[in-house]
């Protein structure tokens, strides 16, 4: 039994391939307290979306627990669960095909409220419906428009109005932003932000951007090859980052400002193969400061103190 | 002064579709000059690859149409070249690389054969000898000749954008265009495509038109900038103008919408509303319905696309002295 609302732990998910088991996600570990933020950050594979699929019980883990709140949720049988769906909602990454084409927008945000028959009355339905779409930022006058309709931002918000429809506790904002242009990428974390702090939702929110994260969450966990490689709070993270992957991360941003060029560390390489991994750092074939040892065994992880974690053989030498 | 490059005046796109005609580019202005990088900033829809496809000659006909314009290279206008001369002037002198390598290599060719098919096409050489020179090109973006018999789907996004590059540079071309090379790429394979890119840019000295939604890429790789919004050309000037002195409220609106890494804020200051259906463009200034500082006057007249400072354009009001407030605020 824990204090925090959400506890993870040992969480693994394997899939079976042709060529072995490719280990999506190996071992993460994590807390989020009530109506705080978590950042997932990593590049592609690494296991961050099958983590957060993993949260909503999506997909189903290999091994390890998920407390929601005291109760271990991978235990439940599925008519239990189902209370559980309400409470737990995913956003995902692309509005363009997490749409139904053929379901105008009115019938998208209503559907989980016709699953989970919250409110019998068709007047409340509807009600709800509007209130909604007011909430999220969507016009009254789109109710009717089916998704080709509409453009990137607003189907992104039909997508927030569908997870917010239940009145959930906890989103998981599966790259909410990344498929969107700019100008509507800050309309939508604005929009997510406000909800945050008018209903106090918890959010796991997943990104391969760093500055996205950076101004959403309280910490951030660091995934590389389906392993937590470096947690700790934003501030101590940016200010200090330990690992040599998120040092590389972080100085691989492109700053749009001419007067704070950063020093660039340029990795060598290519994400390996997530499939059969060898029992040795997954980082070590990119790192620069790998060494035999580095090549012999997994890392184990690293209490820094203060909330900062980081899964590095070598951290008290480099 | 460096010489010009390519020259483009009044270039005028228009697609005529079933739902009306949507003018992709309008009027838009563009220099680039020798061994210079000009980055074009813009959203979705905002033209910039339609630009891009004009230049290469490629913008679909019908429905789409040049309807006006000149694009010069060296002076001489390709837009009145004939098919024929196109194609020896393609992937010779201007060359593209395309946004998505995952479709933009052919599947059921050897990546070699993919590089030597431009070589053979422009430089008059035998099958060995354009082979031999795709293998030289290959390891120039650093992929080891003993995958050059490999297929595209044996290389991984960051690789195939190096062979797309590859492609783009196998017969030094004079200007390369870049539609957005590394937006499907992960940061850190980003980081690794762009530093090829500015090292084989100095070494080659080819002038670059780099296109792109990303400012901070910009800042990396450019000497010019050119903001775009619905199909013209808002604002440019030189990489410090434009960041350190942004004019245009577009400008600043796209600044401040991007999440500083170095800051701390609690809300971003996004640009309010969408950007404009190009089949049915707003009157007036195209950004006044988003626009902080639109008067009435913006909505009935097209401001001027002028020079405030030397080499340094916006097109609004504000800086015809027409509006009320003196200047845009910066951005905070």
């Amino acid at each position: 039994m824990s204090n925090h609302y959400i506890e993870v732990k040992d969480l693994k998910k394997y899939f079976q391939t042709p060529g072995g088991n490719l280990h999506a996600v190996d071992g993460v570990n994590f807390t989020i307290g009530k109506g705080k933020t978590i950042g997932v950050v990593g590049e592609s594979g690494c296991g961050k979306s099958t983590t957060g699929r993993l949260m909503t019980m999506l997909l189903e883990p290999t091994a390890g627990e998920i407390y929601f709140d005291g109760k271990d949720i991978t235990k439940l049988t599925n008519t239990e669960m189902v209370e559980y769906r309400k409470k737990i909602q995913i956003i995902f990454q692309d509005p363009f095909s997490s749409l139904n084409p053929r379901k105008t927008v009115f019938h998208s945000i209503a559907e989980p409220l016709e699953i989970h028959k919250v409110y019998p009355k068709k007047a409340e339905k509807e009600n709800k419906v509007y209130e909604l779409m007011e909430l999220v930022g969507l016009s009254e006058r789109f109710v009717n428009s089916y998704p080709h309709e509409l453009d990137g931002g607003r189907r992104q918000r039909i997508g927030i109005a569908r997870a917010l429809a239940l009145n959930p506790e906890f989103i998981v904002c599966d790259e909410p932003v990344s498929a969107l242009d700019v100008s509507i990428q800050a309309q939508i974390l604005n929009l997510l932000k406000k909800l945050q702090l008018q209903f106090g939702y918890t959010y796991m929110f997943i990104t391969h951007d760093l500055s996205v994260v950076k101004h959403f969450s309280e910490e951030i966990m660091v995934m590389y090859l389906g392993q937590m490689v470096e947690k700790a709070p934003v501030k101590e993270l940016f200010a200090n980052p330990r690992h040599p992957y998120t040092r590389a991360l972080l100085s691989a941003i492109p700053v749009p400002n001419l007067k704070k060029k950063k020093e660039r560390i340029l990795l060598q390489g290519e994400i390996t193969s997530p499939i059969n991994p060898k029992n040795e750092c997954r980082f070590a074939a990119r790192c620069s400061f790998a060494t035999e040892k580095c090549r012999e065994e997994v890392p184990e992880i690293t209490d820094l103190g203060g909330g900062h974690t980081v899964r590095c053989l070598r951290i008290h030498e480099i | 002064m460096q010489k010009k490059l390519l020259e483009i005046k009044d270039l005028t796109i228009k697609f005529h579709t079933d739902d009306g005609v949507v003018e992709a580019v309008n009027k838009v202005n563009l220099t680039v000059h020798e061994g210079e990088t000009l980055g074009i900033v813009g959203e979705t829809g905002a033209g910039k690859t339609t630009t891009a496809l004009g230049i290469m000659g490629l913008v679909d006909c019908p429905p789409g149409r040049i309807e006006g314009g000149s694009i010069l290279l060296d002076d001489r206008d390709i837009l009145r070249l004939n098919e024929e001369e196109y194609r020896k002037l393609r992937g010779k002198d201007i060359s593209m690389i395309f946004q998505d390598p995952m479709t933009a290599l052919n599947p059921v060719f050897t990546v070699v054969d993919q590089i030597a098919e431009v070589i053979a096409n422009h430089q008059q050489l035998g099958e060995k000898e354009a082979e031999k020179k795709a293998i030289e090109m290959l390891e120039l973006v650093r992929i080891p000749a003993e995958r050059a018999y490999e297929y595209p789907h044996q290389f991984s996004g960051g690789m195939k954008q190096r062979v797309v590059i590859a492609i783009a540079l196998a017969c030094n071309p004079r200007l390369l265009i870049a539609d957005e090379p590394t937006t499907a790429l992960d940061v850190t394979i980003q980081a690794q495509v762009l530093e090829l890119m500015k090292d084989l840019k100095t070494r080659s000295k080819t002038s670059m038109m780099l296109i792109t939604h990303d400012l901070g890429v910009v800042s990396e790789i450019c000497d010019q900038v050119a903001i775009m919004y619905a199909g013209e050309i808002v604002e440019s000037g030189s990489l410090e103008d434009i960041f350190e002195n942004p004019l245009h409220p577009y400008t600043n609106g796209l600044f401040g919408s991007i999440p500083d890494i170095d800051k701390e804020v609690e809300f971003l200051s996004p640009i309010e509303g969408l950007v404009p259906d190009p089949s049915d463009l707003p009157k007036g200034c195209k950004f006044h319905p988003r626009c902080k500082y639109a008067q009435h006057l913006c909505s009935i007249e097209e401001p001027v696309f002028q020079e405030t400072s030397p080499g340094h354009y916006a097109k609004c009001f504000v800086y015809e002295g027409k509006l009320p407030v003196k200047e845009v605020k910066k951005y905070e």
